[in-house]
């Protein structure tokens, strides 16, 4: 696993930026549905978009495009790859 | 009957598969104590008769979300013979994790792999043998929107039901050693209690125990082996922190990923990656920073227009025709009770339901056609900041915006919002919109009582009100009575895809369908029982009806010229109208309801005529326009216009004149009017969409609260500023 250091909130990424999950955060239920919907320890993923409005993000994990509110976004610690 | 449930992941084309095995022969119902539709059909498999029930859409049997409780809980159900797991061949990865779960039930599973089609532009290429191996079931390739692979699936399907079809065995996901043997250990427990055992495969409610799934546990609470099997659930949970360092839900998705990452590696090969899609094409356009916006305001306006604009077309037709039984029953049957029940009842109170078919079927099918695009998720998407800040989800804008046209299809367009919460805060918010019908009670009130110029700023900013009060009641909904069940917004955006057509225009039948029975009886008997409060006793009077009667036939006698005779017995018409109105239990009630609207409407207790206010509201209940028609009944002039240069109709002129009502409190009226309730029609929605008369109340109650509220507050803040 890489340093402390590369760690980041998915919500920090922009368009463009790809990362690989390193820890959800969240509790209960939303943990539960992100894990389910592939935010799984190594998991890669690409930031689509940002909506016009600046939130939610659209990101593609796993082969398939998701949208995640900032606050969501916020609960998931990845690390940048370059 | 053999049952067969579908089970698959939201946007996997489950639905036209359901149509294409059952045809246009669908029973609608509801889940047991739950608002979610519940679809189900037959279909003749071979020399079978087959009862096939699409299962709601879910990512998992995770049992967080109603959805996925009803799946969860119905799939527990021994009743179902046969799983038709419906997979998203583009879309595999994922789809697969719901398949791990499905396999833990230990029910013979047939693989529908649809939207091959999608998957060859993907450059998807799927080694069928392997992976039905792999499975431990038959895998079939299908096409949602064509016939293709249906009848082999239909064959399928009846040779799994006959138990002549070589490739079912039991395969079930290996979650690693570790896990493995805490779950032996676990099952061994729960298989102690052989009544716990016996309602769902002991592995499999393990495995939910390790994810601490809610469902799970209050099974485990009720069982006689509760201590030992919590303990068991204690000591293995420990465990795996200690060894695996994570927690039970997480190992488990992780193994569950591997597993499906292992399917695809094994018998999914992937050429041609990298290639922008039509889905990414369309999607830089439609999701695109400065257009994406206006684009979905033109798509608004072209669904409101298609709804409201053409849906008036079909309305009118209707109106016409019940106006013209209405004509034909008043010339035809005898004047008095029945007539009036007939005339004045029934026939407008079926009219009154049969007149929104048109609008619902047009909305819902707009809707269905923007959800099969894959367009409605892209609109949430570009709204749900906007939303989120009143405490609603980006898929509540399209009812609040289509709530301006009538709240009754508004209320049931909340059907797209999955999470319960979201949808009925939006549902409790929607009557707040500003709907045509009441704009008819503006034009009236204003009119009479505003310059042109100010009456229209008035009208507007009684819509504004309505939008600002939605915003700010979600708001206050959000974090009162739905505090903490808050759904995470985790969205996905499906690919673009063609609609079915058929499956369309069975789901805009169906809808229509379903209103007619379920909230049509609601809106009948509540039309009928305003008929009977406004005509009672009066109607009844003989003596009234006597007089009528004679002074008819006087006007008839005196062989007026033809316009002349029309206007005299129009007049005669509505004095007689008028005079039942006014002692009718309405009038009564009205006056009753006189102190408590009295602060608001007759704020110096100088309005003897205020009562007559209060009897127009009460009938303004079954639909708000009816208030202007109403008033013309209780103040006895007609609310159209004389002549075509008059700037007052004669209702318009009675208000002004001896109504006592000022421009202010003209005001607070149309304030209380915009939110005293919700029109009958749109109770008979909410009761339909909430299924409960709880929330049915709230909604009447709180509007009535709120409207009160502020049509005093608008009294007293205009006095402040100086005005009457």
């Amino acid at each position: 696993m890489t340093s402390q250091g590369n760690h980041k909130r998915l919500s920090d990424l922009h368009p463009g930026e790809g990362a690989t999950v390193v820890e959800v955060q969240a509790k209960g239920p939303v943990r539960r549905r992100l894990l389910e919907m592939g935010f799984i320890r190594g998991a890669h993923l690409k930031i689509e978009k940002l909506a016009p409005l600046g939130d939610p993000m659209e990101l593609v994990i796993k082969g398939y495009h998701l949208s995640l509110r900032r606050e969501e976004g916020d609960c998931i610690i990845v690390t940048q790859e370059q | 009957m053999v049952t067969i449930a579908l089970a698959g992941n939201p946007n996997c084309g489950k639905t036209s598969i359901f149509n294409a095995l059952t045809g246009a022969h669908h029973h609608v119902g509801n889940w047991p104590g739950v608002t979610v539709e519940r679809l189900s059909g037959v279909s003749e498999m071979g020399s079978l008769e087959v009862e096939v029930v699409d299962l709601p859409g879910t990512y998992s049997l995770a049992a967080q979300s109603e959805d996925e409780r009803i799946a969860s809980r119905f799939l527990a159900d021994p009743t179902v013979d046969v799983i038709v797991n419906v997979l998203d061949a583009s879309n595999l990865e994922r789809n697969f994790y719901l398949t791990t779960q499905l396999l833990e039930l230990h029910r013979p599973i047939v693989y529908a792999l649809n939207m091959t089609d999608d998957a060859e532009r993907k450059g998807i290429k799927i080694d069928l043998e392997a992976l039905s191996a792999l499975l431990g079931g038959p895998v079939i390739p299908t096409v949602g929107n064509r016939q293709d692979g249906n009848q082999q699936l239909k064959d399928t399907i009846a040779r799994v039901i006959s138990g002549g079809e070589p490739s079912i065995r039991p395969v079930s996901v290996n979650y690693g050693e570790d896990i493995e043997r805490e779950l032996v250990k676990l099952a061994k427990e729960i298989g102690r209690d052989e009544r716990l055992a016996s309602e769902q495969p002991p592995r499999w409610l393990a495995l939910q125990l390790l994810e601490a799934a809610p469902e799970a546990e209050a099974l485990v609470e009720q069982s006689h082996a509760r201590s030992a099997i919590q303990a068991q659930l204690h000591a293995s949970l420990g465990f795996l922190e200690n060894h695996l360092g994570a927690d039970g839900g997480t190992l488990l998705a992780e193994r569950r990923y591997g597993f499906s990452h292992g399917l695809v590696k094994e018998a999914i090969e992937q050429t041609g990656d990298g290639q922008r899609t039509f889905t990414d094409k369309l999607d830089s356009l439609l999701t695109h920073r400065w257009l994406g916006i206006p684009i979905f305001i033109a798509t608004m306006i072209g669904v409101y227009a298609l709804t409201f604009v053409l849906g008036k077309y079909p309305q009118d037709w209707i109106a016409a025709g019940f106006a013209h039984q209405h004509d034909w029953a008043t010339a035809h049957v005898p004047p008095g009770e029945l007539a009036s029940l007939l005339v004045d009842g029934i026939i407008p109170g079926v009219g009154a339901v049969v007149v929104f078919v048109p609008v619902i079927m047009l909305l819902m099918g707009c809707i269905a056609f923007l959800e099969d695009t894959g367009y409605m998720a892209r609109a949430a998407f570009i709204m749900d900041r906007l939303m989120h800040l009143m405490g609603l989800h980006g898929k509540s804008f399209i009812p609040l915006i289509m709530g301006t046209g009538c709240n009754v299809p508004a209320v049931q367009a909340t059907r797209t919002i999955e999470s319960r919460t979201d949808r009925f805060i939006t549902i409790l918010v929607c009557p707040l919109v500003s709907c045509s019908a009441r704009l008819q009670v503006y034009i009236l009130i204003a009119g009479t009582f505003f310059p042109p110029v100010q009456a229209a700023l008035a009208i507007m900013a009684l819509h504004f009100l309505g939008f600002g009060l939605a915003m700010v009641m979600g708001k206050v909904l959000r974090l009162t009575l739905f505090r903490g069940e808050n759904a995470p917004f985790v969205m996905e955006l499906p690919p673009y895809r063609l609609p079915v057509l058929k499956s369309t225009v069975i789901h805009m039948w169906e809808k229509g369908r379903v209103f007619l029975s379920r909230a049509g009886t609601v809106i009948l008997a509540g039309a009928t029982l305003v008929w009977f409060l406004s005509h009672y006793p009066g109607i009844a009077n003989r003596q009234w009806t006597a007089e009528r009667q004679q002074m008819e036939q006087t006007i008839r006698a005196k062989q007026l010229p033809v316009l002349q005779e029309a206007d005299q017995l129009a007049a005669l018409q509505l004095a007689h109208q008028s005079r039942v109105m006014n002692s009718s239990l309405a009038a009564h009630f009205g006056k009753l309801l006189q102190p408590a609207l009295a602060p608001i409407l007759d704020p110096d207790n100088n309005r003897p005529e205020a009562w007559k206010d209060g009897v127009a509201l009460t009938a303004g209940f079954v639909a708000k326009e009816i208030v202007v028609g109403t008033m013309a009944v209780v103040h006895q002039a007609s609310a159209e216009k004389a002549e075509a240069g008059a700037t007052l109709s004669p209702l318009q002129d009675t208000l002004k004149r001896r109504s006592g009502m000022t421009p202010l409190t003209a005001l607070a009226f149309l304030v209380f009017i915009l939110i005293y309730t919700p029109c009958l029609g749109t109770v008979g929605m909410i009761l339909k969409e909430t299924r409960s008369w709880a929330w049915t109340a709230f909604s009447i109650g709180y509007g009535l609260g709120l409207g009160w509220i502020l049509a005093f507050a608008t009294v007293h803040i205009g006095r402040l500023l100086g005005y009457t």
